[in-house]
């Protein structure tokens, strides 16, 4: 029971980071309808800037949120220099776009930062005393604190989808950017800002992966961005929701694999039965579990 | 602006400058030291593995970011063989390419149902657990987990018709290595070559342009997929083999076999023309010199003033660059837009249909 309970609740603090940038990844697809490749690295670069400002003296939790506010500016500019002038040429071009970004950014994060991983600062409280109980079970102030800034994050999210203006704006331009600019809404403007925001949260997202590290290096991010980008492709890649819950299950059932078949997967393996869960549900379910089925016209 | 009839004896000129081109490209290069062959030897086997993702991604339109995985088969297949079972090299190859043909057919079988966005994710997982299923506790017996093999290659260099007994050591091998690899180029060149051109090859371009529309007009979408796959599978297969011979060590770690190989094969693709024949090579050939210059041009040449301050090789960032600026100019890559500006001297006009000329040489070519 201790061991289960243990194993979950660290599984959530887990999923809950894949959730938060499978979140960026479903925020940019219902937009523009692209897969942003460079989501992982740009949340690398992200994390970086944390903690280039921590070091400069900065108290760890503004320079997280200046981190943001540059991603978000970046991400915005991505999507007006890059994305919009490419997408009119074809879909192609955007994806080897991010797919290039993927690769200058890792770049240029080894340039600046150097290969060797850095130690990062923490968070939460780490020392070894720093946990309550549930039942047997230990959680960690530095695991429940991600998990608790995920939730409320993604609770910020679906506030700002179902009850602003801008969220409107945002499901409008998702459904139908046509009509949408038809009505009135400044579509370009949501765009940037979908983008804007997804990088934010991906900067944020790269800042806790770092921080439950401990270190940061060049490698950080892509194993999160592939656990984060199944999870995405499980939920169906226009349903937030279907995001959030999706990250938790990879999470969840990425540390079940790994403790209760320690000698067959192991921690080597243990992403192994979430892809393979993915793909199973993908042959019934091509569009994700939450997805809706595209209709096509000939 | 000249205009010239097809197969005339102009348009068999420009054919032949071309063929005289990479014919003297090909047999300058063993003549070099075995350095500069072994760079072009891997710059070919990367072309060898952006081919046949063309065949899949330009042709057929299927995002893959799988083709490292099938590259590691490739690599394995000789490796394993080689020192576990002590095949000869050569006979390796045709068992890594049967092994790629049948695993691609069954990663096809998700992309009957997959598509897009989705297919290129599930690609991507395969490509990602390739490198930790090989270095598998469970499976040390067999790939020898993380330390993998060394020294893979030849006991003995064969003997060849034409091009003669091979020189002793480094540079008799990497001659050596650079003919297997023509070799191999050349066979793979003209499978894709006939794949295209025919009916198989209209089908796949049915399929990308609009998928609904081929089948409705009567294209196998499931058995044509399945096929190409295994097809593309079996060809970066072999290029993996050549890979496993001339680095002589597969292990885990190994650049191609890593998720990175499948990026690299995707961006030589792109560079030098999506869907193309000549592209790919194009595209591997000057991906992969300019990205050794560049390191060496900034760290103590003529960008040393530009990057001189990157503690790590900046090569990745200004190629990636230079990546995103090929995507507004000529996102049909160098290939396409040597098309496009060679149109603007020279048109070649084809023959009317339905001439004697034209029905001869459709049998012919």
């Amino acid at each position: 029971m201790e061991r289960f309970l243990q194993t979950l609740l660290n599984g959530l603090s887990l999923g809950s980071v894949y959730s938060l940038l499978a979140l960026g990844l479903v925020v940019v697809y219902r937009g523009t309808g692209h897969l942003n490749f460079a989501q992982g690295e740009m949340a690398l670069t992200g994390a970086y800037l944390t903690y280039q400002f921590d070091r400069w003296g900065v108290p760890l939790l503004v320079a997280a949120l200046m981190a943001m506010i540059v991603a978000f500016f970046f991400g915005a500019a991505t999507e007006y220099f890059l994305v919009r002038p490419l997408g009119k040429k074809s879909p192609f071009a955007v994806f080897v776009a991010t797919i290039a970004l993927f690769l200058a950014l890792n770049a240029l994060d080894g340039a600046i930062w150097g290969g060797e991983a850095k130690v990062y600062p923490n968070f939460f409280p780490n020392k070894p005393e720093d946990f309550f109980s549930i039942g047997p079970a230990e959680w960690r102030w530095e695991s429940f604190g991600v998990f608790v800034v995920v939730l409320i994050l993604t609770g910020g999210f679906f506030a700002l989808f179902k009850y602003t203006k801008f969220g409107l704006a945002m499901r409008a331009v998702a459904s139908n950017p046509e009509s949408a600019k038809l009505v009135g809404i400044p579509t370009n403007i949501v765009l940037m800002a979908s983008w804007g925001l997804s990088a934010a949260v991906g900067a944020l997202g790269g800042s806790l992966v770092a921080s439950r590290n401990t270190n940061i290096s060049q490698v950080t991010m892509l194993v999160i961005f592939i656990a984060a980008s199944a999870a995405a492709t499980l939920g169906g890649f226009d349903s937030p929701g279907g995001a959030v819950i999706s990250g938790i299950i990879v999470g969840v059932l990425e540390l079940f694999s790994a403790e209760y078949s320690k000698e067959w997967i192991g921690q080597d393996l243990r992403i192994l039965p979430a892809f393979v869960l993915i793909i199973l549900v993908l042959l019934f379910k091509p569009s994700g579990l939450w997805g809706s089925a595209r209709i096509e016209r000939v | 602006m000249w205009k010239i009839k097809e197969n005339s004896t102009a348009h068999w000129v420009i054919r032949a400058v071309g063929a005289a081109i990479v014919v003297a490209f090909v047999l300058w290069t063993p003549t070099r030291n075995y350095q500069a062959i072994g760079e072009i030897n891997d710059a070919l086997i990367i072309a060898l593995g952006a081919m046949s993702l063309n065949l899949v991604l330009g042709f057929a339109g299927q995002i893959s970011i799988g083709h490292s995985a099938f590259f590691g088969i490739g690599a394995y297949a000789t490796a394993i063989l080689v020192k576990k079972y002590e095949w000869s090299p050569g006979w390796t190859f045709y068992v890594g390419a049967v092994v790629a043909f049948v695993v691609g057919a069954v990663v096809a079988l998700p992309a009957l149902r997959i598509k897009g966005i989705y297919l290129a994710l599930v690609t991507l997982s395969i490509a990602f657990l390739f490198p930790k299923i090989v270095g598998w506790k469970k499976l040390e017996w067999l790939t020898a987990g993380q330390t993998g093999y060394d020294s893979v290659r030849y006991k003995q260099l064969p003997d060849w018709p034409i091009v003669g007994a091979f020189p002793k050591g480094q540079q008799g091998r990497a001659e050596f290595q650079f003919w297997l690899t023509m070799l191999i180029l050349v066979v793979s060149y003209l499978v894709i070559r006939g794949i295209v051109r025919s009916r198989a090859g209209r089908s796949l371009i049915a399929i990308r342009d609009n998928e609904t529309a081929a089948a409705v007009m009567g294209v196998n979408l499931a058995a044509t997929k399945t096929i190409v796959f295994g097809i593309s599978a079996a060809l970066c297969a072999l290029a993996g083999s050549l890979s496993a011979l001339r680095s002589g060590t597969v292990t885990p770690e190994s650049p191609n076999i890593q998720v990175l190989g499948s990026i690299v094969f995707l961006v030589a693709m792109i560079v030098g023309g999506t869907a193309t024949l000549w592209g790919p090579l194009v595209g591997a050939v000057f991906y992969f010199m300019l990205e050794r210059r560049l390191g060496d041009w900034s760290k103590d040449g003529p960008l040393e003033f530009v990057f001189g301050w990157a503690k790590t090789s900046p090569a990745t960032m200004i190629f990636a660059i230079l990546l995103i600026l090929l995507m507004f100019v000529a996102p049909q890559g160098i290939v396409g837009l040597i098309k496009r500006l060679s149109r603007k001297i020279v048109t070649i006009v084809p023959a009317p249909a339905g001439t004697a000329t034209a029905a001869a040489n459709d049998g012919a070519g």
